[in-house]
């Protein structure tokens, strides 16, 4: 039963992966992008350190320690990336659409 | 070959998409993301081959990229958000 469990959140895992992924390859904004693949990347990743903790229960501290350090720095990397973006999204908006001949401040 | 080995060899693939889009796309942001996805990924799968072969001394590393890895990315971001603004 553990080993079916186990089997099933790593391809839950990999599901996630390829569809968080695929987005990256299209035309969408970075923040779309950004957004799908730190969803996938995070829960993911998740899915599958939970599928090898079912198979390796004796190393639940290096793995829950992993789960802790991949639910927290990813989300992290996703709202500084996310805020990077978005005040360089920004500013080109405001120097390219400014009618010519007046400034912005 | 075991269930285990095909799962792994798909997690390589899944690897390679943002390692294509890292090497097609210009924009540095979106450069930046799919490194930070390939980071992600390879420090899963190096978890996942410490589990196939029970050999910890590779899941401390694992671990550490987990840890380590996505602070340098976001040292990294604020760096190019500030190239950006100067």
């Amino acid at each position: 039963m553990m080993i079916f469990l186990s089997y099933l959140c790593i391809g839950v895992g990999l599901v996630f992966w390829f569809w968080g992924t695929s987005y990256l390859v299209g035309q969408r904004s970075v923040l779309y992008k950004l957004h799908s693949l730190s969803v996938s990347d995070t829960l993911g990743s998740m899915s599958i350190l939970f599928g090898l903790l079912l198979r390796r229960p004796r190393e639940w501290p290096l793995l829950i320690l992993a789960l802790i350090c991949l639910a927290m720095w990813n989300t992290m990397l996703g709202y500084v990336l996310a805020y990077c973006t978005a005040r360089d999204a920004n500013d080109h908006k405001i120097t390219t659409s400014a009618v010519p001949g007046e400034f912005y401040e | 070959m075991s269930l285990m080995e095909f799962a792994l060899i798909a997690m390589i693939l899944a690897l390679l998409i943002p390692l294509y889009e890292a090497w097609s796309d210009s924009d540095v942001w979106q450069t930046l993301l799919s490194f930070a996805s390939v980071s992600t990924k390879a420090s899963v799968m190096i978890l996942f081959v410490s589990v196939l072969r029970d050999d910890w001394m590779i899941g401390i590393v694992g671990v550490i990229i987990l840890s380590v890895g996505n602070a340098g990315l976001m040292l990294l971001a604020q760096i190019l958000k500030r190239l950006g603004d100067s």
